[in-house]
C-alpha cells in the first residue's frame, strides 16, 4: 500500500504532461453568419471519427464565381493528433474536377483544438465537393 | 501429436508469408504522386511541399479578390524571377506552373511566355514567329503587354538539437500592377519539418 501510493501519483503526473488539450475564448454571441451546408458524412474508420469529429461545413464564393468551403474539425483527443486530408471538387454535369494543386494536405491539431480547413475549387464550373480525410500512422 | 505438428505447419506457413512481405517493401512500385505515401525527407523540398504551398498561396491570392479589379479578364501575368535562397538547387518552375495551371482554370489569369526576366523567354519561337508574322504583313507587332507580373523568393532555415533536425521552407509570392509597380497581393507560406532521418509517408 505504502509503495502504490507513489506509483499513483506519479501516473498521476505523469497522465497530467500529456494532457495538452487547448483552452480557447471568443465571443459569446459570435456576429459571423456562415452559410452553412448540409452534409452527409460516411464512416469508415470508427477510431478516426472518435478521434477527430466534423463541427461545421459553410461555403462562400470568392473571387466572384469559385466555390470555397470550409470544414470546422475538432480533435476530440486531448493529444495533439496529426491527420491528412483532401478536397475533390464536382462539376455541375457529375465530374470530378482536376487541378494541379489538389492532393493530399496535413493538418496538426493539438488537444481539443477545433480548426477550420479550407480550399478553393480553381475552376468555376465546381458546384460540389467530397473531403477525405484519413489519420496519420 | 498430429496437433502439434498442424501447429508447426501454421507457424511456418505464417512465418513465410510474413517473409515474403517484407520482401516485397523494398521492390520499386508506383504511389500517387498527390497522396500520403510519398518520401518526406528532411534535406530537399518534396513535391508535396510544392504542392501544398502553391495550393495554399493561390487559395490566399483568390480570396484577397484582387484578381477581379484588372479591367479585362483574364488579365495576363508574365513571371518575373523567383530568387531560390535555399541550399538546394531547385526549379522554381515547380511552383510557378502549378499556380500558373490553378489561375488559368479560374478564368481570369493568362499567362504570356513570350516575356521573361532579363529578356528570357519561356517560349523563344512564339516570340520568333509573332515577330516575323508581323514583318512579314508590314505592320509593327502588338505584344500583348502583362497586366501583372509575379516574383517571389525561396528561403531555407535550418536548425538542430541533438540528433533532431529542423527545416523550414518559406515561399513568398509578389503579385504587382505593371502600370503603377505596386504589389496588390503579397503571400506567405511556410513549411517546416522536423525529424532525424527521412521516412516514407507522412
Amino acid at each position: 500500500m505504502k509503495i502504490l501510493l507513489p506509483v499513483l501519483a506519479l501516473a498521476a503526473l505523469g497522465l497530467t504532461g500529456c494532457a495538452t488539450s487547448v483552452n480557447t475564448v471568443q465571443r459569446a454571441n459570435p456576429q459571423a453568419t456562415p452559410s452553412y451546408v448540409a452534409d452527409q458524412r460516411v464512416i469508415t474508420d470508427t477510431t478516426l471519427a472518435r478521434k477527430l469529429s466534423t463541427v461545421s461545413v459553410n461555403e462562400a464564393k470568392v473571387s466572384g464565381n469559385l466555390l470555397k468551403i470550409q470544414v470546422t474539425l475538432e480533435n476530440r483527443s486531448t493529444k495533439p493528433q496529426a491527420f491528412t486530408y483532401k478536397f475533390d471538387w464536382i462539376a455541375d454535369d457529375g465530374m470530378e474536377l482536376s487541378s494541379p494543386i489538389d492532393g493530399w494536405k496535413q493538418i496538426q491539431l493539438e488537444g481539443r483544438e477545433v480548426r477550420a480547413i479550407s480550399s478553393i475549387a480553381t475552376n468555376p464550373r465546381a458546384v460540389d465537393f467530397r473531403l477525405k480525410v484519413r489519420e496519420n500512422k | 501429436m498430429k496437433s502439434t505438428r498442424l501447429a508447426i505447419l501454421a507457424l511456418a506457413a505464417a512465418s513465410a508469408a510474413f517473409l515474403t512481405g517484407c520482401a516485397t517493401q523494398n521492390n520499386a512500385k508506383y504511389v500517387d504522386a498527390k497522396g500520403p505515401n510519398t518520401i518526406v525527407s528532411l534535406n530537399s523540398i518534396n513535391i508535396q511541399d510544392w504542392n501544398t504551398a502553391a495550393d495554399k498561396l493561390v487559395a490566399s491570392l483568390l480570396a484577397s479578390g484582387v484578381l477581379e479589379r484588372a479591367p479585362e479578364l483574364p488579365a495576363v501575368m508574365a513571371i518575373s524571377r523567383i530568387r531560390n535562397n535555399t541550399q538546394q538547387q531547385v526549379d522554381t518552375d515547380s511552383l510557378t506552373k502549378k499556380i500558373r495551371i490553378a489561375l488559368n482554370q479560374t478564368g481570369k489569369v493568362v499567362t504570356t511566355t513570350t516575356m521573361g526576366p532579363d529578356g528570357r523567354v519561356e517560349d523563344a519561337m512564339a516570340a520568333d514567329a509573332g515577330a516575323m508574322g508581323a514583318f512579314m504583313a508590314g505592320q509593327k507587332q502588338v505584344t500583348k503587354l502583362p497586366y501583372y507580373t509575379l516574383s517571389g523568393k525561396l528561403l531555407e532555415d535550418r536548425v538542430s538539437v541533438g540528433s533532431t533536425k529542423q527545416v523550414t521552407y518559406t515561399f513568398q509570392l509578389s503579385l504587382t500592377t505593371v502600370k503603377d509597380g505596386l504589389a496588390l497581393w503579397e503571400g506567405e507560406e511556410l513549411i517546416t519539418k522536423q525529424g532525424q532521418r527521412s521516412s516514407v509517408g507522412w
